[in-house]
């Protein structure tokens, strides 16, 4: 995997874990994201209805891990971050607070973990990857992952997918209407049909 | 799709001649037949009467949030268990164990809508095969050439594209349209299925491929499976037939209106159905016959609501084997790559089949048959694929998972093996004694473990998919484990048609034994369960049973 050198996951990871804990209770990369979650919420039109900043600071880096950037966006870019946020306000409505129980668990494994450090988001990548394997068998860290997916792959109106990126890197083209050929292994079918169907239209 | 202008309003406190209770594959068909030949007819639907224009491609809705099963008024939930000597749990986070739709149309809106006609044999196996001890093996009390008819009467008039195969039984009309566009799977599967000596054909489907009796053909937009159709191309009853019961001016469709009870008056006759209507008020609407129509889960739950002191048992149970010898067709999956993209989220699901072990083989040493077909299955659509489409064993998270999610969502497909269920008591719906549903009705409890013949052919066909797909060139083949269904959304055989009151509940007209005006003719009439794809079957059904109802009818048989 090559991570661009530009990406914003390398700032962060080079930032974060060197301002440590900040001078009015949030970290550095709290207000970078902060600031990029207002940028992207005027882009939007639209700001959290049903998680809070931090909270969204946080999910960020845990989708991220799920569906890292690198040559293309990762989950957050791609706006998982908003489609959980819509659905916590709808059909997964229900899960909201053992997902906010998993989010303390988790933030007591990282502490643990790492003394000087208060939340997941504040960890280097390496470091994240690392306590999320530990916890993977947690029931947020299923929930997550499912969300991340339906962020990634649900119709755009949902706030994920955005401008179709989750449907872009798997190669899924979304038209109302298709004609064959459709891969690489029926084109030789179709145009032999097609090339038969002329010669009976010219006879 | 436009409704028709005057349709009829029937007051509830008077007869109507019918009351078909659901609106699926043979509701939609029995509504369309009686109407058309003259009767009132009055449909209630538990679920919304949506058109094709609500359709959409929302995986997300429709697939995750279950947007076309739920009941739309009320929590209705099931529970489901293995064995009758286990407690019933309900399944948390799971698809329902008996899995259908909810609206008008039924479960025909959302299938994948394969068309396979049975073979004579599905119909006398037991005389052809002799017994299985301990189970419901029996002979249906109909013919495939008695069927026959209808068969083709569902190809043209719900519309069925296709080509006549190898192994199928004679036929008296073509197909109407034919087969639709072979997509990669199709040709992959067609090269593996020649190289290892077998029959592949073109996949019979109630899509359309050319227009037919006013519909438009398939636009491929690759939605089919757990979706409801944006054109009308694929031949649910909603496409096909209520428009046709409704231009007729004397049948009625009531969405969202849920059957709880059948009442029947001192001379076992049934009087009217009693139903919770959109707005959760008790209505019930008299009628002369009754027919239901409401799925093998259903049905038999519908009659074990209708007890009394006459049939403290339910409805039309003095046999005692209502709800049981559930069938809902083993499955084997098996997924594969390939080095080119196959594109399979594009068009139908399966466009070849193999028939060539749909019949019993003495040396396979187990009872059973089966039919295959290649699809996308879970890879049509993105978030089903980005679950279960990837090889096992590898990670499902970060950097290797995103690359793979990059690589093998276009080059996937799979293979399905479909097969016999033998029919065994132990498997049925039942009440569940302790859950029910937000208007107190009990649950619906399945009890359900594959036989385990039903899991070696399962097997069996798999390992033919292996052959097949290694034959056909895959850079990688799997295996999804073969194991006892836990959602069925195949739900046959439990208010089976015999001659026999003793050992069943309809008689070879759909009638029920017990109650002279009461029918039931959906997936619950079955006796065996084919190879897989029964919907072609109920639907023959419906239109043989119409149009003997409609003899009773006219002669006041009824």
């Amino acid at each position: 995997m090559t991570i661009s050198k530009n990406s914003r996951r390398d700032f962060l990871k080079s930032s974060g874990s060197v301002m440590g804990a900040s001078w009015l209770g949030i970290t550095m990369p709290l207000i970078l994201s902060a600031s990029q979650t207002a940028i992207k919420n005027k882009q939007a039109g639209a700001s959290f209805k049903n998680i809070s900043i931090e909270e969204s600071v946080e999910l960020s880096a845990l989708v991220d891990q799920i569906i890292p950037p690198d040559e293309t966006p990762g989950a957050s870019e791609i706006g998982v971050v908003y489609f959980i946020d819509v659905a916590f306000g709808g059909f997964m409505s229900d899960n909201a607070p053992a997902f906010r129980l998993g989010l303390d668990e988790l933030r007591q494994k990282v502490q643990s973990a790492y003394p000087d450090i208060n939340r997941f988001s504040e960890l280097t990548l390496e470091q994240q990857t690392e306590i999320l394997k530990s916890a993977e068998d947690t029931p947020l860290f299923g929930m997550l992952h499912f969300l991340t997916l339906c962020g990634m792959f649900c119709l755009p109106s949902y706030a994920g997918n955005r401008e179709n990126a989750g449907w872009n890197l798997i190669g899924f083209d979304h038209r109302h209407a298709w004609q064959p050929p459709f891969g690489y292994y029926d084109a030789a079918v179709h145009s032999q049909i097609t090339a038969e169907g002329d010669k009976h239209e010219q006879v | 799709m436009s409704r028709s202008k005057g349709l009829p309003k029937y007051n509830t406190r008077e007869e109507v001649d019918f009351v078909i209770i659901g609106s699926g594959a043979a509701g939609g068909v029995l509504a369309k037949e009686l109407s058309t030949n003259g009767f009132s007819v009055v449909v209630l639907e538990q679920g919304p009467y949506r058109t094709a224009a609500d359709f959409k491609h929302d995986e997300l809705d429709v697939i995750f949030n279950d947007q076309l099963l739920n009941h739309p008024g009320w929590n209705d939930p099931q529970t489901f268990r293995r064995f009758e000597t286990e407690t019933a749990v309900q399944m948390q986070g799971d698809p329902p164990p008996a899995y259908y739709a909810r609206g008008v149309g039924g479960s025909s809106v959302h299938f994948t809508a394969n068309y396979w006609r049975f073979h004579q044999s599905d119909f006398k196996e037991r005389s052809l095969l002799g017994p299985m001890e301990g189970t419901g093996f029996a002979d249906w009390p109909i013919s495939y050439e008695e069927l026959e008819p209808y068969y083709s009467r569902v190809e043209w008039e719900c519309g069925v594209s296709g080509q006549p195969g190898p192994f199928e039984a004679p036929r008296s009309r073509p197909y109407p349209v034919p087969p639709m566009p072979v997509k990669s799977s199709g040709v992959l599967f067609e090269k593996g299925a020649r190289a290892m000596g077998l029959n592949p054909q073109p996949a019979p489907l109630a899509i359309l491929s050319k227009p037919l009796n006013g519909r438009p053909a398939c636009v491929n937009c690759g939605f089919c499976m757990g979706f409801g159709c944006e054109v009308n191309a694929k031949s649910s009853t909603l496409a096909s037939m209520i428009p046709l019961a409704e231009a007729t001016g004397r049948c009625e469709i009531r969405p969202l209106s849920t059957v709880f009870r059948v009442e029947t008056n001192d001379a076992g006759r049934v009087t009217e159905v009693v139903y919770l209507d959109s707005s959760g008020q008790q209505q019930a609407q008299k009628a002369k016959a009754v027919i239901i129509s409401a799925n093998g889960a259903e049905t038999p739950r519908l009659l074990f609501l209708s007890e009394s002191s006459r049939s403290p048992n339910g409805l039309a149970n003095s046999s005692g084997i209502v709800g049981k010898y559930l069938m809902g067709n083993g499955h084997s999956v098996t997924q594969a790559a390939f080095e080119h993209q196959l594109n399979e989220y594009k068009g139908v699901q399966v466009t070849r089949i193999v028939h060539d072990f749909y019949e019993n083989d003495p040396v396979r040493g187990f009872y059973g048959g089966g039919g295959m077909d290649a699809r996308p299955f879970l890879d049509s659509t993105p978030i089903l694929h980005a679950l279960t489409g990837l090889p096992p064993g590898k990670p499902t998270w970060g950097p290797e998972y995103k690359q793979m999610l990059r690589h093998y969502f276009t080059r996937k497909m799979s293979v399905l093996g479909s097969t016999t269920s033998v029919p065994l008591a132990r498997n049925n719906i039942t009440l569940d004694p302790n859950l029910k549903d937000d208007k107190g009705r009990p649950a619906i409890r399945m009890t359900y473990m594959d036989h385990a013949d039903d899991l070696a052919m399962a097997t069996f066909l798999q390992d033919r998919a292996v052959e097949i797909l290694g034959a056909a060139g895959a850079t990688e083949i799997w295996r999804d484990p073969v194991e006892g269904g836990t959602v069925q959304a195949h739900l046959l055989g439990t208010c089976r048609m015999g001659d026999d009151p003793a050992t069943s509940v309809v008689d070879k007209y759909h009638r029920a034994h017990d109650v002279p005006n009461l029918f039931i003719c959906d997936g619950s009439s079955f006796v065996s369960s084919g190879r897989g794809q029964p919907t072609m079957t109920i639907q023959a059904l419906a239109f043989r049973a119409a149009e003997h109802i409609t003899d009773f009818a006219r002669n006041g048989e009824i």
